[in-house]
């Protein structure tokens, strides 16, 4: 079974390897079941590098972000104010808060979307981020986790105070480990793929049998030669 | 009989009694499996149905009928599909025939005595590994470690060359079924508590699925339908891929069943990417099974194997789509926690691999036996049961699992919940309760094949006498 290189998307195999294995292939049962050697199709082979995509897009760590505790701090600062209270029902307060956010700039914007929030919650989270405040906490270390404000479970760098940054990152390790192991994989699968006859050889069946032992050891001591 | 082959020399027992004694102890322990989740389905759809007795509570009924179903039907399948196939495969016979038979006894003595304990309340309170770990002992030392000798030896013994691709897949998966279960039932030994439990009870509990259900079920069609079709496998190469991704991508993404857990964020993120990628080995067993299929699709009409067998391999499809999806952290957040799960196992277990299982103990059953089936017509009755009571539990424990993810995103009082899925729970009953009768017949046509079914002449095989009478 040496090795050659000089064409490794064909094979990885010496043609004489090559012929020695097509030739135990072509001339041994395994229990009355042959096979084949064809090449994954082509729209299959598209098909798992969109999954491969897919796989990477859809789980981003972006997606299904829980709300922190920041994204609600303008609205607790406005909900007091002479313009909000002036308004008649709680969603038309809620709606002018949004609308307010979002045209000073807010860069919380896109998660007062995300993360809608109902003047009934705000009033039950508006003591927690209140008293966050006073501790001098970054509020984006801090999750709304149902009534409850509670820090992150997320362990980013250390800052220079000595505290830990706690925030959801668009990219992590996990996904770093996850590039290693789809590379290693693609890669151990086609050397594993490419030791083999390439594919445009195929197997001639119908004279397949069971071998004798004399046979066998002939074909296992010229693969060993070749 | 079984008494008088485990006390004689192993050449003296005809090969195949194993497989005989491991699938009918599978039929059986699939009739009970079921029973069990008929009578438990009762006790969701109709409230009052048998209540005031502990031993009857659905808490400790549910984990008898889950571990019946794994250890007793799916997995002894498995086993009886390995004692005929393995060693037909390398044109050989099974390493120890003797071996396999106290290997079986052992494994009904060992699974009855977990069952019960587990009915008496004994339980490790861990979700698939429910039995207490002197029980899990019994299976590795008295079940697992002779059966996969067993396969191993035969497979080193063998008289052939090459190994084909379904002895790939039982020799590796037997090997990382133990390493998945001494791994998964650490917490049990050393008091393990809090995230670590959690976390190695979801590791073992994935990779049962994962790393034993999932690619042993796709050996048994890598050699159903070449066998009974006479085609070559579509591609050795695909199987290469299969294999390794199954190894690669299934063992990986067990925080993907914790998303809401305190892990470490990274963790979910790796896995839930792996998670995905569940669909490679998906697309490449699927694929060329269904490309080996070319120019015989004739045979998913009239081949009751070939039909069970593709109908578990389309039921893929569904299942990876759904696996590989659902664990992402936004549809995670909808499902988690709701009826949809207990549907998407369903498939898993009852659908995809339940219909490859069946077939391989009808085909080993009648060639071992070297009768044909005593009645086709039962066989295709049992098929549509299954079929029919499959996709009914799948479809309505899916609508009810919507609902209580709508109902628990909008924070609806659970009662009303409770009220809105009743319909859906008396169809998930009624579904299953098929699926139980369904499996009935089949005990009693396999019971009727060994006694009356017609021998099967000398140089012929079962599938080809199949229309024959």
């Amino acid at each position: 079974m040496a090795w050659r290189f000089d064409n490794p998307l064909r094979t990885l195999t010496d043609d004489a390897s090559n012929k020695v294995a097509m030739e135990i292939w072509e001339a041994e049962s395994l229990g009355g079941i042959t096979e084949n050697n064809n090449r994954l199709p082509q729209p299959v082979v598209y098909l798992l590098v969109l999954t491969i995509v897919s796989a990477f897009l859809i789980t981003f760590p972006l997606w299904g972000q829980r709300p922190t505790a920041a994204i609600y701090e303008e609205f607790v600062a406005m909900m007091d104010s002479p313009e909000v209270q002036g308004l008649a029902t709680d969603e038309e307060k809620m709606s002018y808060m949004v609308q307010k956010a979002k045209e000073t700039g807010s860069k919380y914007a896109t998660p007062h979307i995300n993360h809608p929030i109902t003047m009934d919650d705000l009033r039950v989270l508006r003591p927690q981020i209140e008293a966050l405040k006073t501790q001098d906490v970054v509020l984006d270390d801090y999750t709304v986790v149902g009534d409850k404000i509670v820090l992150a479970n997320f362990e980013g760098n250390l800052r220079a105070d000595g505290t830990q940054v706690r925030q959801q990152p668009w990219w992590d390790q996990g996904y770093t480990i996850d590039i290693f192991y789809v590379i290693y994989f693609c890669l151990a699968v086609m050397i594993v793929v490419k030791r083999l006859p390439p594919y445009t050889v195929q197997p001639r069946h119908g004279n397949e049998r069971i071998l004798s032992d004399a046979e066998m050891a002939e074909l296992s001591g010229q693969r060993r030669v070749a | 009989m079984l008494m008088k082959y485990l006390f004689a020399k192993n050449e003296e027992i005809p090969p195949g009694t194993a497989t005989l004694f491991f699938s009918f102890s599978s039929i059986v322990w699939f009739i009970i499996g079921t029973g069990l989740g008929s009578f438990n389905a009762a006790k969701l759809a109709f409230p009052d149905w048998v209540t005031g007795m502990e031993y009857f509570a659905f808490g400790k009924m549910r984990q008898v009928h889950v571990m019946a179903v794994i250890f007793g039907w799916i997995s002894m399948a498995f086993a009886a599909a390995m004692m005929y196939i393995t060693p037909a495969l390398g044109n050989t016979k099974l390493w120890s025939e003797k071996l396999a038979l106290w290997s079986c006894l052992n494994w009904n003595i060992g699974l009855a005595v977990g069952l019960v304990l587990l009915w008496m309340g004994m339980t490790s309170g861990r979700e698939y590994s429910d039995f207490i770990y002197p029980i899990d002992l019994i299976i590795l030392f008295g079940v697992l470690i002779p059966v996969s000798l067993n396969v191993w030896m035969t497979i080193a013994k063998r008289r052939t060359q090459g190994i084909y691709t379904t002895n790939w897949f039982f020799a590796g998966s037997i090997f990382m079924l133990m390493i998945v279960l001494l791994v998964g039932n650490l917490p049990e030994y050393f008091h393990l508590t809090g995230l670590t439990e959690a976390y190695l009870t979801w590791w073992n509990a994935h990779n049962i699925l994962g790393l034993w259900i999932t690619p042993v079920a796709a050996a048994i069609a890598y050699y159903t339908i070449p066998k009974i079709t006479g085609n070559p496998l579509y591609s050795h190469r695909i199987g290469h891929l299969h294999f390794w991704s199954i190894v690669i991508f299934y063992s990986t993404p067990a925080a993907h069943h914790l998303m809401s857990a305190p892990l470490p964020e990274w963790l979910k993120s790796f896995a839930s990417v792996e998670g995905v990628l569940i669909l490679v080995p998906a697309i490449a067993f699927v694929s060329n099974i269904l490309l080996t299929l070319q120019g015989k699709w004739n045979m998913f009409v009239e081949n009751i194997e070939v039909r069970f067998t593709v109908t578990g391999v389309l039921l893929a499809i569904p299942l990876n789509m759904q696996g590989g999806f659902q664990q992402t952290r936004s549809i995670n957040w909808y499902i988690h926690g709701t009826g949809w799960i207990v549907a998407h196992a369903h498939l898993a277990l009852l659908g995809f691999s339940t219909f490859i299982e069946v077939a391989a103990v009808y085909y080993g059953l009648q060639m071992i036996m070297k009768r044909k089936l005593y009645s086709l017509a039962l066989a295709n009755f049992h098929f549509w049961m299954l079929l029919i009571g499959f996709s009914i539990y799948w479809i309505s424990m899916t609508i009810a699992g919507l609902i209580q993810g709508a109902g628990k995103i909008y924070e609806v009082p659970y009662i009303d919940i409770v009220i809105a899925e009743h319909p859906y729970m008396i169809a998930r009953w009624f579904g299953g309760t098929l699926v139980f009768l369904g499996n009935c017949v089949w005990l009693y046509n396999m019971y009727m094949t060994a006694r009356e079914g017609t021998v099967v002449p000398q140089g012929r095989m079962v599938h080809e006498l199949a229309y024959e009478r």
